[in-house]
């Protein structure tokens, strides 16, 4: 029998693979793909509670807001992320070194 | 139905800034050649009848919430608005694209429309009643701020800036959603007072370790947004590439929003209100977590701080530093600390814009944010160096400024909840922090140099707005019963629950 426990278990792989992710890659556009990762896992996390033990439709509904805020948010990224590109023609996080001390 | 239409009547400070960003948009699309003028002034209009509202909201002493529970009118809620629309307006009132050099012939449409968003949704974040609402403003306050330090769109370190801020800052948000859907599966609401009703109840052993996870990742947005060590490492590299007004705008505004929900989160949902000092609930000991926070972040601001020669990166580490104290009056846990943490807000607002203009202004004649540029200015501009000491003595905490009362205030609160380890750390950061704002006011007066280089010719408006942040870093002290008052009174909600 699957329970909250499952889901649970599932969204902490989740969320530990986007840190991973987001600690090791080193193309801009991966790193993204974690933080996708990561707030997936909290969306897993979100609809298991809402299902399982909370109750009501209210995990449910802010799920739905995480995707739309993540969707807003990852177009803003991929601009900021295709302008890196056009001035040093790399995608390369590591290369945006110019700011530091 | 009548939710909402009580709703919208609560709502106008928001709804006017909706409508002038609007305006600002439409205004901006019409490509009519004084577009530029008509959207700042759209901008600063719609920022003072926002500003107007707040006054009447705190008037009428409005208690509730709105929108289903989504956000919450109280004092505390108006207080911070205040404190978030007049940083907004004097942002856009004192910097201009004529005096930032940085922006001279960008389009100014699309940056005051940014302004009135961020404002906006800093508004809706200091007064977030729910996690679902917190989540989305803080997001808000977020894509807003990453698009405004792109704004200098073939600066490479503006770009560099921005692609910092916002990986950092996803990552943050992210990890701090993750926490919330611990929150709400643990007591199964996304409300604010729900959550404060769940950990009042008492958190079984068992349950113990989710409560403290969930607040160190929750903690790791709000830390982001304050620029809270260990969520600091953005705050430098985006002051240091984005345009001046904008460092400056961001140097204010998501800090003081992020640390209203902060003290929402700590105090509405994680303790229990008493008389005197307050009851934790929730089976862990977030102060002392914060005050951890708070002493690593005033330390490594001030020490980071003393080695910078870029005025933007000192001023940086200087902001970082005074997040540290800022956190001081979170960590009280008292009505004192509060208290403390909105005075020092808004004596934080005035001296932190005021040097943030002087550097702008500086940059504009001099097209330089060097230390080492800084030689002479007493005698080329002497009204500027004067505003800037000011400024800086305010920021160091020196009476006869208003810096003075905001250190007062929030060590006051420390030392009465019998933290005297912790208000000596603050003290003796406080005196590392004066070594190098004494520097740079050294380097103005007294360091030789520049000698050939002709006084600069500050325009009136300048001068006006050095004028006004001089009196405002020393006038509010001989009138301060009215602050005290609205200080005050802006602790009703949580004295009367």
């Amino acid at each position: 029998m699957i329970g909250v426990g499952h889901y649970l278990v599932v969204a902490a792989a989740l969320f530990s693979l986007g840190v991973l992710g987001l600690l090791t890659r080193r193309n801009a556009v991966s790193v993204l793909m974690s933080i996708e990762l990561i707030l997936n896992a909290a969306n897993v996390n979100l609809v298991a509670f809402s299902r399982y033990s909370a109750g009501g439709l209210g995990g449910q509904v802010f799920a739905a807001f995480v995707i739309v805020v993540a969707a807003a948010e990852v177009a803003v990224a991929l601009a900021i992320v295709l302008t890196l590109y056009r001035l040093r023609r790399t995608p390369n996080l590591d290369d945006a070194d110019i700011l530091k001390g | 139905m009548h939710d909402l239409t009580r709703s919208l009547a609560w709502f106008r400070p928001e709804t006017a800034l909706a409508l002038g960003l609007l305006a600002v948009v439409l205004v901006d699309s019409t490509l009519v050649a004084w577009r530029g003028f008509a959207t700042r002034a759209i901008a600063a209009a719609s920022l003072a009848v926002a500003l107007g509202f707040v006054l009447e909201l705190q008037a009428a002493g409005a208690q509730g919430t709105l929108f289903s529970g989504m956000l919450a009118v109280d004092a505390l809620a108006s207080a911070f608005k205040l404190v978030l629309v007049a940083a907004g307006l004097l942002t856009v009132l004192a910097f201009s694209f004529r005096n930032s050099r940085e922006l001279h012939g960008l389009g100014q449409g699309e940056l005051y429309a940014l302004v009135l968003a961020l404002v906006l949704s800093c508004l809706l974040l200091a007064a977030a009643n729910d996690l679902v609402m917190l989540y989305l403003a803080l997001e808000m306050v977020s894509l807003t701020s990453y698009v405004m330090v792109a704004y200098l769109k073939g600066d490479r370190m503006s770009n560099e800036a921005s692609l910092k801020y916002i990986l950092f800052g996803a990552a943050s948000t992210g990890s701090m959603l993750y926490g919330l859907s611990i929150f709400y599966g643990l007591a199964g609401t996304t409300s604010l007072p729900g959550l404060q009703e769940y950990f009042a109840g008492g958190v079984p052993d068992a349950n113990r370790f989710a409560v403290y996870t969930a607040t160190l990742l929750a903690l790791a947005g709000f830390g982001f947004k304050v620029a809270a060590v260990p969520f600091h490492f953005w705050c430098p590299d985006v002051y240091q590439g984005a345009a001046t007004p904008v460092t400056a705008l961001l140097s204010v505004l998501p800090k003081a929003a992020g640390l209203a929900i902060a003290l929402r989160f700590f105090y509405g949902a994680l303790s229990i209100p008493r008389q005197g000092p307050w009851d934790l609930s929730g089976g862990i000991d977030w102060p002392a977590l914060l005050m951890l926070v708070s002493v690593l972040t005033m330390t490594l601001g001030n020490v980071a701080a003393l080695t910078q020669t870029n005025m933007k990166r000192l001023l940086a580490y200087s902001s970082i530093a005074h997040a540290g104290f800022l956190l001081m009056g979170i960590v009280a846990l008292s009505e004192n600390g509060a208290r403390g943490l909105l005075v020092y807000l808004a004596a934080y607002l005035v001296m932190n814009l005021g040097a943030f203009l002087v550097v702008t202004l500086v940059h504009l004649h001099d097209g330089s944010f060097d230390l080492r540029d800084y030689p002479g200015l007493y005698r080329r501009a002497p009204l500027l160096t004067l505003a800037m000491a000011f400024c800086l003595l305010s920021l160091v905490g020196l009476p006869p400024f208003v810096g003075f009362l905001a250190k007062l205030y929030v060590f006051a609160a420390v030392i009465e909840q019998g933290m005297g380890i912790y208000a000596t750390i603050g003290a003796v950061n406080a005196a590392i922090a004066a070594y190098y704002y004494f520097k740079v006011l050294k380097v103005m007066t007294i360091d030789a140099g520049n000698e050939e280089k002709p006084p600069l010719r500050l325009a009136l408006v300048d001068q006006a707005w050095l004028v006004f942040f001089l009196l405002a870093n020393v006038v509010p002290l001989f009138y301060w019963e009215p602050i005290e008052a609205w200080a005050r009174g802006a602790l009703v909600h949580y004295a009367g629950r």
